[in-house]
Order: C-alpha cells, then sequence, then structure tokens
C-alpha cells in the first residue's frame, strides 16, 4: 500500500505528513469547528494509483483540496514533488479535476483548453497538439467547438479531465471523476487512467463509484469522519468467502460427518453455508462432499467486493 | 499567451459586459440631447456615471463568481501568480474603460460638431479624470470580490460611498461650529477614491494656487494622478495579498 507505510521504496510525489484541518466559520466559537482531517500521513510514488473512499463527510475532498494546495492545514504538511502544495513548482506538476466542474458558458471546449493550456504555461503549438490528442483519447471531438453552456454532465467531466490533463501533468487529483458518464465513457476513463499510471503519472483519486476503483488500483485509503480506517484485514477477509452449497438432502448428517464444525456457518438439510478462506479450496470442498454421499444440486462461491466492504463497514460505523 | 488569456476572458466573463457598455454609451447620448450641456457639465456627468458606476458594474462578482462556483478551484492550481491574475483581470477592466472613454469623446465630439452645442474645452481632462478614477474604483472593487461573496463588492462600494457621504454631510454641517473635521475630511480625501482630488483637478479648480498651464495647477495636478494611481496600486496590493493567502473549497468531503 502506498499510505501510511514505510515500504514505498519509490521516491514520493505526494508527501503528506500529519495533516490535520480544521473547519471553523470567522465569530463561531470552538464547538462549532469541524475536524475534517485528524492526523493523516500519505506517501504516493511515481505512477502509482491511490483511491481515497469513504461515505459523504469523510475528508476524501479535503485531502484532495490540500493536495492540491486549494486550503491550508491547520497542521502538518503537503509537498507535491517536492514542492510545497501551493507554490507554483508544485503546480507545474499538477492536475487537478474538481467533482462540480464549471467553465465560461459563452467558451468553447477549443476555448477552454487554449486557455487553460495557456495557464499552464503552454505554446499555442504545444497547446494544439495536446488538444487534438485528449480530443481523440476522450472522444471529444463532436462537440470541441460547441459552447460549454449546452454541456451536458458527462460532456463536462470529459473537458474537466482534459484540463486537468492538458500540461501532461506528473499529478493527477481527481475528484469524483466518472460522475455523470456513462457506461462507455466510464470504460474510457478507467482506460486512459491506467495508460496514465503505466506511463508514470501519479494519480490521487476520490470516488464512490468503489466497483470502479477496484478496476484501477489495490491501493485504498478508507476515511471515516477525518480519520483513516485500515481494513486490509477487512479486504483480505473479503476476499474469502462463503460458499453455498445446495443439496437434495441429509444436509445435518452430511455436515457433521464430513466437515469440521467452526467451517460450518450454517446448515439445513437442502443448504449448507461453509466458510472458505480460499477461493482455491473450493473444488476439493466439493470433491470430498461428493465422494462422503452429498447429492449436490447448486453451488455458490459469495464473495464481499470493496463496495461491500465499504457499506459494511459504513454501516457497523468502525 | 496566458496574459493575452487572461486579459481576454474579462470581456468575455458575462454576456452584460457589452450591454453595459453599450447602455452607458446611449444614456451619454441621451444626456447630451436632453440637457445640451457645455462640455465641463458634461465632463462631470461622465466622471460620476463612468468613473464610479461603470467598474462597479464591470467588476461586480469578477473574482466572487469564480470562487461562488468553484471555477476558482482549477484556475488557482495553475502554475501562475495570484498577482498575475489579479493584475490581468484590472488590466482587462481598465482596456475596457480606455476603450470605453475614447469612443465616449469620439461620440461627444460628433454630437457637438453636429449640434454645435456645447463646449469641448475641458472635456479631455474630464475623460482623464474620469479614467484615473474608473481604476482606482476597479482596483478596489476587485479587491473586495476576493472576500465578499458573488455581486456584492460592487453594491457594498455603491452603499459605503452613498453612506459615507451623507453621514459627512451631516457631520460637516453640524459640526462646523463646533469643532475640527479636519481628520476625517482628510481621510476620505486621501485614503478614499478620490472623488474630490480628481474633481478638483478636472475642473481646473486648482489654477488659483500655483503655477498654471491654461486652467491647470502643473504641480497639483500632477499630484492628483499620482495620488490616485497610488491608490489604485494600493488597493491592487491588498486584493492581491488576499488572494494569495485565501483557501478555496466548496465541499468538505
Amino acid at each position: 500500500m502506498a499510505m501510511n507505510n514505510n515500504d514505498n521504496k519509490q521516491a514520493a510525489v505526494v508527501e503528506c505528513k500529519q495533516l490535520t484541518k480544521i473547519y471553523k466559520k470567522l465569530l463561531a466559537g470552538k464547538s462549532k469547528a469541524v475536524c475534517a482531517l485528524q492526523d493523516i500521513s500519505l506517501s504516493v510514488g511515481r505512477g502509482q494509483i491511490v483511491g481515497l473512499i469513504g461515505p459523504n463527510g469523510a475528508g476524501k475532498s479535503t485531502l484532495l483540496n490540500l493536495i492540491a494546495g486549494l486550503i491550508f492545514p491547520n497542521e502538518g504538511s503537503v509537498a507535491v514533488c517536492g514542492h510545497p502544495a501551493r507554490s507554483i513548482e508544485a503546480h507545474k506538476g499538477l492536475g487537478y479535476m474538481p467533482e462540480h466542474p464549471v467553465f465560461l458558458g459563452r467558451y468553447t471546449a477549443r476555448d477552454v483548453l487554449r486557455y487553460h493550456g495557456a495557464l499552464s504555461g503552454m505554446s499555442r503549438q504545444t497547446i494544439s497538439s495536446q488538444t487534438d490528442k485528449l480530443t481523440e483519447k476522450l472522444q471529444m471531438d463532436e462537440y470541441l467547438d460547441r459552447r460549454c453552456m449546452d454541456f451536458s454532465q458527462g460532456m463536462k467531466q470529459r473537458l474537466a479531465l482534459s484540463i486537468a490533463m492538458i500540461n501532461d501533468p506528473k499529478v493527477l487529483l481527481l475528484d469524483e471523476p466518472s460522475n455523470g458518464l456513462d457506461p462507455i465513457g466510464i470504460i474510457q476513463l478507467r482506460n486512459f487512467l491506467k495508460e496514465l499510471r503505466a506511463a508514470g503519472t501519479t494519480i490521487v483519486i476520490s470516488s464512490h463509484r468503489l466497483g470502479e476503483l477496484e478496476q484501477l488500483t489495490s491501493d485504498y485509503m478508507f476515511m471515516y469522519r477525518g480519520q483513516v480506517v485500515s481494513f486490509a484485514d477487512e479486504l483480505a477477509c473479503a476476499h474469502a468467502g462463503r460458499l453455498r452449497i445446495e443439496l437434495v438432502s441429509n444436509g445435518k448428517a452430511i455436515a457433521e460427518k464430513l466437515l469440521p464444525p467452526s467451517k460450518v456457518l450454517s446448515v439445513s438439510d437442502t443448504e449448507l453455508q461453509i466458510a472458505v478462506g480460499d477461493p482455491e479450496e473450493v473444488p476439493d470442498i466439493v470433491i470430498d462432499l461428493a465422494k462422503g454421499g452429498a447429492r449436490i444440486m447448486g453451488v455458490l462461491l459469495e464473495r464481499e467486493n470493496i463496495e461491500d466492504v465499504f457499506v459494511r463497514l459504513c454501516h457497523e460505523g468502525t | 499567451m496566458r496574459k493575452y488569456e487572461l486579459i481576454r476572458e474579462t470581456f468575455c466573463r458575462r454576456g452584460f459586459i457589452w450591454i453595459v457598455h453599450v447602455v452607458w454609451l446611449v444614456l451619454y447620448g441621451g444626456f447630451w440631447w436632453l440637457f445640451l450641456p457645455n462640455g465641463p457639465e458634461f465632463g462631470r456627468f461622465v466622471f460620476i456615471w463612468s468613473g464610479f458606476f461603470l467598474p462597479l458594474a464591470l467588476t461586480a462578482g469578477i473574482f466572487g463568481d469564480d470562487i461562488a462556483s468553484g471555477r476558482i478551484c482549477v484556475l488557482v492550481t495553475k502554475p501562475l501568480w495570484a498577482g498575475e491574475l489579479y493584475i490581468c483581470r484590472v488590466l482587462g477592466v481598465t482596456l475596457q474603460a480606455t476603450a470605453h472613454f475614447i469612443l465616449t469623446g469620439c461620440i461627444v465630439l460628433i454630437l457637438h460638431l453636429i449640434m454645435r452645442k456645447g463646449s469641448m474645452e475641458y472635456l479631455g481632462t474630464w475623460l482623464f479624470a474620469s479614467w484615473l478614477l474608473f481604476i482606482t474604483v476597479a482596483a478596489l472593487s476587485t479587491s473586495l470580490s476576493v472576500v465578499v461573496g458573488r455581486t456584492f463588492n460592487s453594491l457594498l462600494i455603491l452603499v459605503v460611498v452613498v453612506t459615507v457621504y451623507f453621514i459627512l454631510g451631516l457631520l460637516m454641517s453640524s459640526m462646523r461650529q463646533k469643532a475640527d473635521t479636519g481628520v476625517l475630511t482628510a481621510f476620505i480625501r486621501y485614503a478614499w477614491p478620490p472623488f474630490e482630488l480628481l474633481s478638483k483637478f478636472a475642473g481646473g479648480e486648482y489654477g488659483k494656487y500655483s503655477l498654471i498651464v491654461g486652467r491647470f495647477s502643473v504641480s497639483k495636478s500632477v499630484a492628483c494622478v499620482v495620488h490616485s494611481l497610488f491608490l489604485t496600486v494600493v488597493y491592487s496590493l491588498i486584493g492581491i495579498i488576499l488572494l494569495g493567502k485565501r483557501q478555496f473549497s466548496r465541499q468538505r468531503d
């Protein structure tokens, strides 16, 4: 894992140390202060994708905003490419995509890309070639010359991602990038991010679409009420599962005869539920049961994905 | 390229920008047509109407809109100095004002030639004073828009200026015999947008005190112009510092 660890051999591109962020309204008392982040440390190396997950109000966007230099921490420090988060040097290698992108409605997508390219210090020729490249990658050629005020949410998301990518950043911060994208758009986005990772771009991504994250990375940071919750054990358990076996009859007798009691989760005459530590055990279990006289009608291995674990953890409030 | 795009943005920021310019120009024509003014009187109208109200209209929400919508979050993650963003926006508005006042001068000149009424004698000075007042008020309004919400920067200046001058008028009339109002008037004169100094400069009222060219005192006119530019720089610096120190965030997820 890239987070909270010392096993990250690569030089950290994003380095957050003991970040604490407290939101407090002007003239409001201490009781009304909200601690959005508490003592968070994060280290992300080159070419890594780190997924920030957690329920609303967990502090994911706050963490992204701190890395982008949009807000300042009350305690701790953030460095991007070795420079303080709000410095011009840090922003030279940074691409940021907000959750709700906004553009000048009178500008076309091409105008917007030219504007942001110019702000990144790019020449006209570079902007033009980069625009062509991104347009092709994100399939925006149809609406490149349309005004942004007519854009759907999906178009806005693609344009916002293009803006973040216009200067070929070393670090890409994405806040809910698949919001409003259709299934094809989501697949394109996923493939694009995989290409970027292969090219060495570091990506920190906050998303509620956990299935999407699962296909992109195995580096997650689960956040809850401003703190990082370690759930590596939970995920490891989730990779095991529950084996549901439908039988014609005699389930109880077969369970008593063939299975250790610790593995049996529930039993009836027609169904056995067995805890499985490793999915590779399943064929052996089924063969043993069949040899022991069980007349098997169906076998189903139920495994939790990251989304199930997330929902369960949120539900448990751990 | 970067500066060009930032300045260009101020022209396309809102649809009503061009409508504001057209409305202002139509009103000059209306004023001229209805009141058949002499040069200085028309100049005084342009000074107040365009020197003060035009920057308020053009800079309304100039940063506040972007901050409220969250658009600023992407802009400030680009590798540029906050001051560059600020200066280019004020420059963009100033360029609009420059074109506006040149056009105003041309329209008034044409009207004068057609109608043979009014005087052109001090129009140039009034337009220059209007331009100076414009950039000072524009800088003040832009700086305010970094900290107050969408479009409230202009409204706030309007309300405060009107209130302050109303209270000042009351104080001056009631305290004339009782106490010295020097400190108050000095503050209004030198720290406030320079309405008084520039109107006296444009109206040629300083001519009687020192070396003059025509009706204009050279030293006092230069001082007025320098003071006005100095205030613009001070207001701008405050805005740049505020922009550099400000945090930008819409959500807390």
